[in-house]
């Protein structure tokens, strides 16, 4: 039986609500507060060893001899694993798309600047790092392959000789007459832009202890998984073993991001534990290893765009030709970053047609791996960049142009022509509160004050969408043809009425528990306190995959609120029996179950659970006695792709307007944000608070994208940014104060009306921060194409405004 | 390796402990006495996490040696709620701001504004940023822990003035 859940706050039982849609303190934060929360680090098991990894030197090297011996024999060392281990054990990653997998330590070859090539588990971490130096490995250089451009060349070295190219896909992708689109319009303008390599650095690193039973094949994996039922069927197919030996356990972590990566590290501990007859290897990746070869680079992009307009400065046709160069394997899964714009194409516009000419590249950097936002912000930028530069060559005011351009609140749900349906949005709305709030006006009086003086000040108004609650079929193009991704949870009230719900992800910082606790002490009219959440390991846990594509706040109040009502359901049944009345004659509210229409004939969830489970003299006959339900969600209504890659994905679609002000300083080239206001409308808010803390947290992400963060190689692919003090992500004196309005159109299509929010501002402050950046060069008529425009870019683009000196 | 000998005090305990000389500060808080707390998140001094009060300054432990911490006092989150649990008014002012998403460089955070705050309770909006701007936070984009330092330095204020009228 299908299970009804609410759309709306007014359709939750209670006359009024406590807790669901209010400012809620976290309940994670007294253990985390006092440094109570065990992350992956802290666990100790018993007998564990330690495991170091030794990396390749070089970007592209034939690996000609391999010496271990010494390490071995080393003080406090148990095992140590080489590539010759990995080919008796392993099969190669599973990669998008599939087919470009290697083991998980290097045999013949190495192809990164970083790559595993072999490892040792020992009593202590100092011990295992003393073993690596012991280890003797001959290599014979190669010519690394750098740049996906001349990757594509025949004559081009090879990353993967068996694959005969270093193209991993090459496809053109039409949703309409974009060629007819372009033939007829009024101005047609293109360009060109350059993404460069950033990632996700959450504060902790990844960490896992792996226990593998050599007799039993059982695999245990402790670690800071952000998905423990992927992560546990990716480590059977590494192992090659059936997925039901495998039992995930996550640990709260530190941030995510996307970009914890993890999934070499733990195969290699795995190995390491068999060989050291299934005692425990914990592998805690160090900041410097994560910097260099970890699962955080994403989106190191080329793009060409055009967008044609006609007459009424409507805009007919995008066409966007992208370059991305996925470094050395499909591990990372970062192509589905060059598949998810599919999601939101268009972006807020109603434009009618368009075209994506997508080539993923194999060259010698790190696998590139997703990081929030999956692959949207680089391609907003671009687009946002695409508006502009037709408003500038229409002479018409951007916000305007935009406006003009928007999707209007009546076409909702609206189909965009790569297939995906938004569910809706107020997008008028929204821009207009945030110019309001920027004082959009008085910003452009003082940019033309400032420019009579010769300052170099710029205004960026940008508006993108979050795709939320995300779905396989998105990611159809690259090789995932899944559609549905569940989550479930299980609600049961014991016999003195305290109320459990067991999840099963772990906490990363968006506060998902609060979350919990709030539905479930608003559905039984409870206090919070007397709901506890509980995390189970994949093994006992109902189908959940996690955070994810702003999904789980969306995804876990659908689960929830289903075990919530089948519970209901079953206590309405008991309740029923008690007071002689039919099923269907009980009403659940405010926490008590009474028959409609006779007052004072009513029971409580503590009073009908301890019946339930301690009265079976008084029961109904064939009543299942476990005051519990479980109820796992999926999102309604997605379809599978199409030829085109056209599918029903995310279920809903957030909307932002950013208004942003810069001045560059003409000596340095340095960016400063001088005025940031936003706008944005992601449904219902169930905590309003996490939700701003996203916000102001993806807003930092946003300007480190656009202003400094970039993995930076050297042109023979050896990595230049392997510290913080290299890698530069944005400390509290980048982050400017924030203005912020809400607008609220609930979803029509999810549980209490919420959009997904989780990854957030990072889809419109990069677009919106270099909009801003090229509205100050325009008079000097230079513009900046790349990302991150940093200091020495944005100085080089300076002197070449001033002309040949 | 051979081990030298130290005699430590951390949250008001002492310790007489072996250790080899290259072991950090921060490995010895959390593998030799369990005060996982102190977080590591990049061994090279730039993020923040680990940092510990030593002698009442803020340190980061991951690049302090145990042994220099012979003969000192060292103070680390465990230390900071009272033993009836009660959240030290920095904590409590994190929780109520929101100054806190995964919380992994939530300790280094406190340890570093308890620092401040003892030196000076009312801190201007620079001197906070100043002192912010070597511990780095992934997750909240610092607006939130702004709002808590400035509640936190109005607690830290009500504390002491209470303190000096009983
Ligand atoms: S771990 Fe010590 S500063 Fe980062
Ligand atoms: S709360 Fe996650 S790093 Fe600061």
């Amino acid at each position: 039986m299908a299970i009804e859940i609410p759309n709306r706050l007014e359709d939750l039982p209670v006359e009024e609500l406590r807790w669901v849609g209010r400012h809620v303190r976290r309940r994670e934060d007294p253990s985390l507060l006092t440094g109570r929360t065990e992350f992956i680090d802290d666990v100790v098991l018993p007998g564990m060893l330690h495991c170091a990894i030794l990396r390749s030197p070089f970007p592209h090297a034939r690996i000609t001899g391999i010496d271990a011996t010494q390490a071995e024999a080393a003080p406090g060392v148990t095992a140590v694993v080489t590539g010759a281990d990995a080919q008796l054990w392993c099969n190669p990653a599973r990669t998008a798309p599939e087919g470009w997998g290697t083991l998980c330590l290097a045999t013949d070859k190495v192809r990164y600047v970083g790559e595993p090539v072999a490892a040792v588990a020992a009593s202590s971490r100092y011990l295992a790092e003393d073993a690596l130096e012991l280890i003797e490995v001959d290599y014979e250089p190669l010519d690394p392959v750098v740049d996906p451009f001349a990757a594509m060349d025949p004559e081009s070295p090879l990353v993967i000789e068996d694959k005969g190219t270093n193209v991993m896909l090459q496809r053109v992708f039409t949703w309409g007459e974009v060629d007819r689109a372009l033939a007829e319009a009024a101005q047609v303008f293109t360009e060109s832009f350059r993404w460069n390599r950033l990632g996700a650095n959450p504060t902790e690193t990844f960490g896992a202890v792996c226990a593998w039973d050599p007799l039993t094949l059982d695999l245990t994996v402790h670690g800071s998984i952000q998905s423990p039922s992927s992560f546990g069927l990716g480590r059977a197919a590494d192992l090659g073993i059936p997925s039901n030996k495998v039992n995930v356990k996550s640990h709260p972590h530190g941030g995510s991001f996307g970009g914890k990566g993890g999934a070499r590290g733990a195969t290699i501990a795995c190995l390491l534990s068999r060989k050291a007859d299934g005692k425990p290897v914990k592998w805690i990746e160090d900041r410097t290893e994560y910097l260099t070869a970890g699962g955080s680079q994403a989106w190191d992009r080329h793009y060409e765009a055009s967008l044609a307009v006609d007459e009424d400065a409507r805009v007919t046709a995008l066409a966007v030709t992208l370059v991305d160069d996925l470094g050395a394997t499909g591990e990372g899964f970062g192509a589905i970053s060059a598949a998810k714009p599919l999601a939101a194409f268009t972006g807020p516009y109603t434009i009618p047609v368009a075209r994506y000419d997508l080539t993923l590249v194999a060259t010698n950097k790190v696998p590139a791996s997703p990081y929030r936002g999956m692959g949207p912000p680089p391609h907003f930028f671009v687009l946002e960049q695409m508006m502009d530069i037709a408003a500038r060559g229409l002479a018409i005011d951007p916000a305007e142009f935009r406006r003009r351009n928007f999707i209007p609140p009546d076409q909702f749900p609206y189909t965009i022509p790569s297939g995906n349906e938004y569910d809706s949005g107020s997008y008028e709305e929204v821009l207009d509160s945030a110019l309001d709030l920027a004082g959009y006006e008085e910003l452009r009086k003082l940019q033309a004050e400032a420019r009579t003086e010769g300052r170099i000040v710029g205004v960026g108004v940008a508006s993108a969408i979050e795709p939320g609650v995300f779905d396989w079929n998105a990611y159809a193009i690259v090789g995932m043809p899944q559609t549905g991704v569940p989550e479930g949870a299980t609600v049961s009230v014991d016999i003195t009425g305290m109320i459990t719900v067991r999840v099963g992800f772990a906490l990363e910082g968006q506060g998902q528990y609060t979350l919990v606790s709030q539905l479930v002490a608003d559905y039984f009219a409870v206090e919070m306190d007397a709901v506890r959440v509980v995390q189970l390991d994949t093994q006992s846990a109902p189908p959940s995959f996690g955070p994810g594509g702003s999904r789980l706040g969306v995804a876990i109040s659908g689960a929830v609120l289903g075990a919530c009502r089948r519970l209901a359901e079953k206590l309405a049944a008991v309740a029923a029996g008690l007071l002689r009345a039919e099923p269907d004659e009980i009403e659940l509210r405010d926490g008590r179950f009474r028959v409609k229409g006779r007052p004072g004939s009513e029971m409580g969830v503590a009073q009908l659970a301890g019946t339930m489970l301690a009265r079976s003299d008084l029961l109904p006959p064939d009543i299942d006695p476990r005051p519990e339900a479980t109820h796992v969600w999926t999102a309604p209504g997605r379809t599978a792709a199409d030829e085109e890659g056209r599918a029903k994905s995310y279920l809903t679609a957030a909307q932002a307007v950013h208004v942003v002000m810069v001045e560059i300083d003409p000596d340095t080239g340095f960016v400063e944000i001088v005025k940031y206001a936003l706008a944005d409308d992601c449904g219902t808010r169930l905590n309003p608070v996490v939700v701003e803390g996203q916000t102001e947290g993806s807003v930092a992400q946003g300007i480190g994208a656009a202003l400094f963060e970039e993995y930076v190689y050297d042109d023979r692919a050896q990595p230049l940014t392997t510290t913080f003090m290299d890698y530069l992500t944005p400390t509290v004196n980048d982050v400017p104060a924030l203005d912020k309005a809400v607008v609220v159109t609930p979803s029509p299509f999810t549980p209490l009306g919420a959009k997904g929010c989780g990854e957030g501002a990072i889809h419109t402050t990069p677009a919106a921060v270099m909009c801003a950046v090229n509205d100050a060069l325009a008079p000097l008529g230079v513009m900046a194409r790349e990302v991150p425009a940093s200091p020495h870019r944005v100085w080089e683009l300076l002197r070449r405004s001033e002309g040949p000196s | 390796m051979s081990k030298a000998q130290i005699h430590v005090t951390v949250n008001g305990t002492v310790y007489e402990a072996a250790v080899e000389p290259r072991l950090t500060l921060a490995d010895f808080l959390r593998g030799d006495l369990n005060l996982t707390g102190t977080h590591v998140g990049c061994e090279h001094g730039v993020c923040g996490a680990c940092t510990v009060l030593v002698d009442g300054r803020a340190v980061r432990s991951c690049l302090m040696l145990a042994v220099q911490a012979d003969g000192r006092e060292i103070a680390t989150v465990e230390s900071l709620a009272a033993s009836d649990g009660r959240l030290h008014p920095i904590q409590e002012a994190f929780a109520e701001e929101h100054g806190l998403q995964c919380g992994f460089c939530t300790p280094g955070f406190l340890l570093a504004v308890h620092e401040l705050l003892d030196h000076n309770p009312d801190p201007t909006e620079e001197l906070i940023r100043d002192v912010l701007g070597g511990q780095l936070c992934r997750c909240t984009g610092y607006q939130s822990i702004l709002r808590a330092v400035h509640l936190a330095a109005a607690k830290v204020r009500a504390v002491r003035t209470a303190d000096a009228h009983a």
